[in-house]
């Protein structure tokens, strides 16, 4: 009997430590998460040299997440660092490198917990917004303006940083912005001429999909990536305001304006008419499905960011020279300016934390992330700084840029300026629409409900 | 310890508890603060409404609950959960039982077998993701070209809504099936030679014993082995997450993978929270609910 109850005790346990993952999960577990290893970030600095510096001989050390774990971009960060410590004796930096996921995780419970690092990446936008609403984040604006700092910033890239007026993040990694990439092999064997407008382009697809190749590839299960072809199809179609009026709730903005239900429209059409990949929907643009069928010629072209350049640079450097670009097609009647860009001036933001000791010393470090040698380095990794006059070796790269710096409007990835929450369901509803599951309508009405809920 | 224990202990039964106590001081401090610490918090955060950052977090009472009655969605992923739970339980455990009588019969000859078939469970849930990711892919996986040599089309499983749960619980079972196929294993072993002796002696054929003897005899091994799979089922995440991320279209949405969305993606800690209590509460009624029914079975 007893041995009954011992064991009936046992499993109980055993059941609730198998649960105990949940809880971990939704508590903030504090001190878990800020362990930094000084052991492998330590800099190089000479050790003799800290007591001759004029500084007051306190060492100060300061935190720095990123998440380049790409090992030349983690190699740039740490050589940029290490010239910070360099001419900054009395600093000493923990870096700490982390994959995507596991920072967002990592980030917001530290947050919560008022343990972030002194300075941590973010893509601006909503969560940068919640970073300053909640006095986390400091206002760099005093830094910036001095001598004049802020004027070797594209300008585009200071105002995604900026919010109410004030500078709370510094645009430093990438200038990323969506475009059509082609494969000219495929393009050339069919005929086909790169698309001026959207009828060019559907034209394009039908050829395509007559010799068998599916016209665009997709992989989305990733989501963004068919937010892609929803944000630059109201964009061309409503022109740039729509979109940022139902977003702040201004000038009678809403969701369920034409351009979104004409955009939806035409996703589905084009779902409809075979355009995309089979099973994009399970597909995963993380794990290079979608290039696949690029590579391949089993596809013809995909919409995406344009650090699919600096991937294919490393994951398949072969097929860079039969790699074309070209921008979204204008759309015939559409209120959008053709020149207008979906992406990021930027593309990860570094902020400094108002609770970090030195924001000077920290701003100082981060300047060394965009010194002359970084920008050179970046470069030479197939990244475009989102600073004014970069010269680019690669001409594909130059393209780009040429393209981005003429764009009249520059609209940022919706799930990035959006409040999470909004961002989230903007991205479930998208992929829905790919799906055919749910109606233009559907979508507009949801997003339009959530968008009014969260203004009150 | 003794059975007999209505005599008054000893002094040195006294120091052996004691002592017992002070080893088990370490353990009980990290259970206490990592987890009945842990899950008292939880409990705590599904009370407010807090987005995870702001140091202000404001109490709703039971407001999160209530819209958890009513989200349509979590009662998606809960159905799905039961899904997974029901598919675990039929597909692996009886397969897990089969891998283990053969190679509790074939004995040593079958152990390059005992090392393969326990592969799976070595991997971790992220390679196997991927692994199946690419084994799924409609244009380059395994399982398209096959369906093209018979004829057939291109098959589209992690994409198509009505297919995506069941290829995921396809890939938990060949991840798991090793794990139960182990635990029979040891409790076959630990059935009494003399008894498979004897039945063979009195004539009994291999299955026979297999289903009149042993089967009966792992009764309390199987009971267990349910509950796990089914406690494992109900918090299951990882492949869902790598996999699908609970699309398209919600339709391999599980109770952890929306409990992560809301917690981490949408910034919406306190509701995330009361996802994960609810959770806790629904795992330990229904592990207690069955851990009886099938106990009083056992009772006769």
């Amino acid at each position: 009997m007893s041995r009954k109850v011992m064991s009936k005790i046992a499993l109980l346990v055993i059941i609730a430590m198998l649960t105990a993952i949940l809880g971990a999960c939704g508590g903030d577990t504090g001190g878990t998460t800020t362990t930094a290893a000084p052991g492998e970030t330590t800099t190089k600095a000479p050790d003799g040299s800290e007591t001759t510096d004029a500084g007051n001989g306190e060492k100060v050390t300061l935190s720095f997440w990123h998440i380049q774990t790409q090992e030349k971009q983690a190699k740039l960060i740490q050589d940029s660092i290490d010239r910070f410590v360099a001419d900054n004796p009395n600093y000493e930096v923990e870096v700490e490198p982390m994959q995507n996921d596991a920072f967002k995780t990592k980030l917001t419970v530290a947050l919560g917990s008022n343990t972030q690092p002194d300075i941590f990446p973010h893509w601006s936008g909503g969560p940068m917004i919640e970073y300053a609403e909640a006095g986390k984040i400091a206002d760099l604006t005093e830094y910036m303006n001095k001598d004049g700092y802020v004027d070797m910033f594209m300008p585009a890239g200071i105002s995604q940083a900026t919010y109410q007026d004030k500078i709370w993040a510094m645009p430093v990694e990438n200038l990323a912005v969506a475009m059509f990439f082609y494969n000219k092999q495929v393009f050339a064997d069919n005929g086909i001429e790169i698309p001026e407008t959207l009828a060019d382009l559907e034209a394009a697809a039908e050829k395509l999909k007559a010799a068998g190749i599916a016209p665009f590839s997709l992989a989305n299960k990733t989501k963004w990536t068919g937010s892609m072809y929803y944000m630059y199809l109201v964009d061309r179609i409503g022109g740039a305001d729509v979109f940022a009026n139902a977003a702040t709730r201004q000038n009678d903005g809403t969701f369920e304006a034409e351009a979104f239900t004409k955009a939806g429209e035409k996703i589905q059409e084009w779902v409809n008419k075979g355009y995309f990949n089979e099973g994009f929907n399970g597909l995963d643009e993380d794990s290079g499905q979608s290039r696949a069928l690029l590579y391949s010629g089993q596809a013809a072209m995909t919409l995406m960011g344009s650090w699919i350049v600096s991937t294919i640079t490393s994951e398949n450097p072969d097929f860079l020279d039969n790699l074309g670009v070209f921008p979204f097609p204008a759309v015939e009647g559409g209120k959008g300016d053709p020149s207008g860009t979906v992406g990021t001036v930027g593309d990860n933001f570094y902020s400094i934390s108002s609770e970090c000791a030195d924001i000077e010393g920290a701003f100082t470090a981060l300047t060394y992330l965009l010194d002359e040698q970084a920008i050179k380095d970046r470069v030479a990794d197939g990244k475009i700084p989102p600073i004014n006059g970069v010269q680019l070796e690669n001409p594909m790269m130059q393209t780009v840029l040429d393209l981005a710096t003429k764009a009249k409007t520059n609209q940022l990835w919706y799930d990035q300026y959006l409040v999470p929450e909004m961002g989230d369901l903007h991205k479930d509803t998208s992929q829905e629409l790919f799906g055919l599951t749910k109606t233009p309508e559907e979508v507009n009405a949801i997003m339009e409900a959530k968008a009014a809920e969260l203004a009150g | 310890m003794s059975p007999a224990s209505t005599r008054s202990l000893s002094s040195r039964q006294r120091s052996i508890i004691g002592t017992a106590a002070l080893f088990l001081i370490p353990a009980f401090v990290v259970l206490g603060v990592y987890m009945f610490y842990s899950i008292f918090d939880s409990f705590r955060l599904s009370l407010v409404d807090w987005n995870g950052v702001s140091p202000d977090k404001t109490f709703v009472g039971l407001a999160n609950w209530q819209e958890l009655i009513g989200d349509a969605r979590f009662r998606l992923a809960l159905l799905n959960n039961f899904k997974v739970v029901i598919f675990s339980i039929l597909i692996q455990l009886p397969i897990g039982m089969l891998l283990a009588f053969f190679l509790d019969t074939a004995g040593k000859k079958a152990n390059v077998f005992k090392v393969i078939w326990f592969l799976p469970l070595l991997m971790s849930s992220v390679a196997i993701g991927f692994l199946f990711k690419y084994i799924y892919d409609p244009a380059f996986g395994l399982i398209s070209p096959l369906s093209r040599m018979l004829g057939g089309k291109n098959i589209d499983l992690l994409g198509n809504p009505s297919l995506a749960l069941f290829a995921v619980i396809i890939v938990i079972c060949w991840q798991f099936i090793p794990f139960y196929m182990v635990y029979f294993l040891a409790g076959l072993s630990s059935l009494p030679v003399e008894i498979y002796e004897a039945a063979i002696i009195d004539g009994a054929t291999r299955a026979r014993y297999f289903t009149a003897i042993a089967l009966p005899m792992l009764k309390n091994t199987f009971i267990n082995a349910v509950i796990l799979s089914m406690v494992g089922s109900l918090k299951y995440f990882d492949l869902i997450y790598v996999m699908t991320e609970g699309g398209p279209s919600g339709s391999t949405e599980l109770m952890a993978t929306y409990m992560f969305k809301n917690a981490f993606t949408t910034m919406r800690m306190g509701y995330g929270s009361t996802v994960a209590s609810a959770m806790f509460l629904i795992i330990t009624f229904t592990s207690l609910i069955t851990m009886n029914i099938m106990r009083r079975g056992g009772d006769k």
